[in-house]
């Protein structure tokens, strides 16, 4: 993975982007599970980024870890957690 | 340790001297290629440090006879052989400090123990400060240390050109250096001969190294685990370890338990080899970039290692701009290695938990235990955590060296926040 493309900015140097955290598991309610527990998927990681090295915005990416494939990424949808 | 016959010779100067004349056919495998049996008192998932040094503890400390450590790979495949091999116990929490000292002692007399030369190197752990400001928090962390009998110095710029004169303190630089931190036993111990003296002192002991043997599943009977599946078939197991280092979320997912534990991957190089230069293991942290952390291996190669690369992945391969980052601060250190060729660039998968600390506990059943979440601190943790954990599984009780990293300390709040900036993996 050497790259990302941001929604707003098209194709940028990974250096560019900042890693958050990924996403926790959905229907986590309590807040440990929120802030501590981690979904492992060894082919799906859903992650929030930031590309501060551009536009600042705030992006949600799906990746495949065990490949470094980009599935998916678009603007994150609400505040980041 | 008492070889068994057949197998393991014990080394000595008269075994090689011996060698010299008995020509080829003397030397024989380091540890054997038993068969898998259908059934052991324990299963250890994983051959890497912490799995066969369990292993060997297990066997020689407590009398288990019935061990099989189970391999997805290769012995040595992992982590142990792909860190850049430093040894040091320079940690600030007393929770940390007291079991990686413990460590180090392990790692002193380690050679004769595993009668194996794991060439300990007590060549001295540098931690550099670029401004004034800094030298307080090394000040804190060294006095910590000392507390707790742990050599520890702080160096003004006078001494620390004493002791490294290859780095010129007080050359004028970009950065200009204003102190460190010393750690003089601290040093570098041969990696890849950590895995093969543990494999070959638990194979003499009895315990069957399988290879290319993946586990799949846990199978178990009411509130107890009985067995492992595996590609090759079955196996029972009274008791299971997994020590699978950077893929223990993975395991942790197998079992439908979720852990605080991301993987991410921290990559190392090695330069050709050159003559003696770096005489020390020096650690620089720059305000333009990242980390860079330096030593010369007996070969002669640089060895560098830097940052995580900062975000989960499995692929084994460092991303550019992080092997751009520890290059660039080891320019900054040594500005005369700059024509020297980067020979290779390897990634290992970190399990990174959310407060830096490891986690050593039993998982979801009773019988099964997790050794993980060693962060970029697993190497130099290795001795000390085979005791420690072969002595837990033994004995059903985990010994004070290593209580606080039981895993519920997430839940109950009694982190250890060794990096200090709260519930994230890494923070760039």
């Amino acid at each position: 993975m050497t790259r990302l493309t941001c929604p707003f900015c098209g194709p940028r140097e990974l250096c560019e982007f900042e890693f958050h955290k990924t996403v926790p598991a959905p229907g986590s309610v309590d807040e440990y599970a929120r802030t501590y527990l981690r979904v492992a998927d060894a082919h799906l990681s859903i992650e929030h980024w930031q590309h501060v090295g551009g536009c600042r915005a705030w992006l949600q990416v799906q990746r495949n870890p065990s490949t470094g494939a980009v599935l998916a990424i678009d603007m994150l949808a609400g505040e980041p957690r | 340790m008492s070889a068994a016959p057949g197998f393991a010779r014990r080394y000595s100067a008269w075994s090689l001297l011996r060698a010299r004349f008995a020509g080829p056919g003397y030397w024989r495998p380091l540890w054997s290629g038993r068969r898998l049996q259908p059934a052991y008192d324990v299963v250890i998932v994983g051959a890497g440090g912490h799995g066969l040094a369990t292993a060997f503890h297990l066997a020689r400390d407590h009398g288990i006879r019935r061990i099989a450590v189970l391999e997805k790979r290769l012995v040595g495949y992992g982590n142990v052989g792909r860190n850049t091999t430093i040894v040091r116990s320079n940690y600030l929490l007393p929770e940390n400090h007291y079991f990686y000292e413990d460590s180090l002692r392990r790692w002193e007399t380690l050679s004769r123990d595993l009668n194996y030369n794991v060439m300990y190197s007590p060549r001295g752990v540098v931690d550099l400060a670029l401004t004034d400001d800094a030298m307080p928090a090394l000040a804190r962390r060294g006095n910590a240390m000392r507390l707790a009998g742990i050599d520890a110095e702080l160096l003004d710029l006078a001494a620390l050109e004493r002791f490294a004169p290859e780095l010129a303190p007080r050359r004028k630089r970009r950065f200009p250096l204003a102190g460190a931190l010393l750690q003089r036993r601290g040093g570098t111990v041969r990696h890849d001969a950590v895995a093969w003296g543990y494999a070959r002192a638990a194979s003499a002991l009895g315990v069957d190294i399988i290879e290319d043997c993946e586990v799949t599943g846990v199978s178990a009977t009411g509130n107890a685990a009985d067995g492992v599946e595996t590609t090759r078939g079955h196996v029972k197991a009274g008791r299971i370890v997994f020590a699978t280092a950077g893929h223990t979320g993975l395991v942790g997912a197998m079992l439908g338990t979720p852990l605080p534990i991301e993987t991410h991957l921290l990559q190392a190089m090695v330069s050709e080899p050159i003559k003696p230069l770096v005489n020390s293991v020096f650690v620089y942290v720059s305000p333009g970039h990242g980390e860079t952390y330096i030593c010369q291996s007996d070969r002669g190669g640089l060895v560098m290692g830097g940052h995580l690369d900062g975000f989960p992945s499995y692929t084994r391969e460092g991303t550019w701009h992080r092997l751009e980052d520890v290059v660039q601060g080891a320019l900054e250190l040594f500005p005369c290695i700059g024509g020297v060729k980067i020979l290779r660039q390897w990634a290992g998968t970190n399990d990174m938990t959310m407060d830096g600390s490891p986690i050593m506990d039993r998982l979801r059943h009773d019988n099964v235990f997790v050794n993980a979440g060693w962060c970029y601190g697993g190497f130099k943790a290795i001795p000390a955590s085979g005791a420690a954990f072969a002595r837990f599984v033994a004995t059903g009780t985990a010994p004070d060296l290593i209580r606080a990293y039981r895993l519920s300390r997430f839940a109950t709040g009694h982190m250890l926040d060794e990096p200090g900036y709260g519930p994230f993996p890494v923070r760039l």
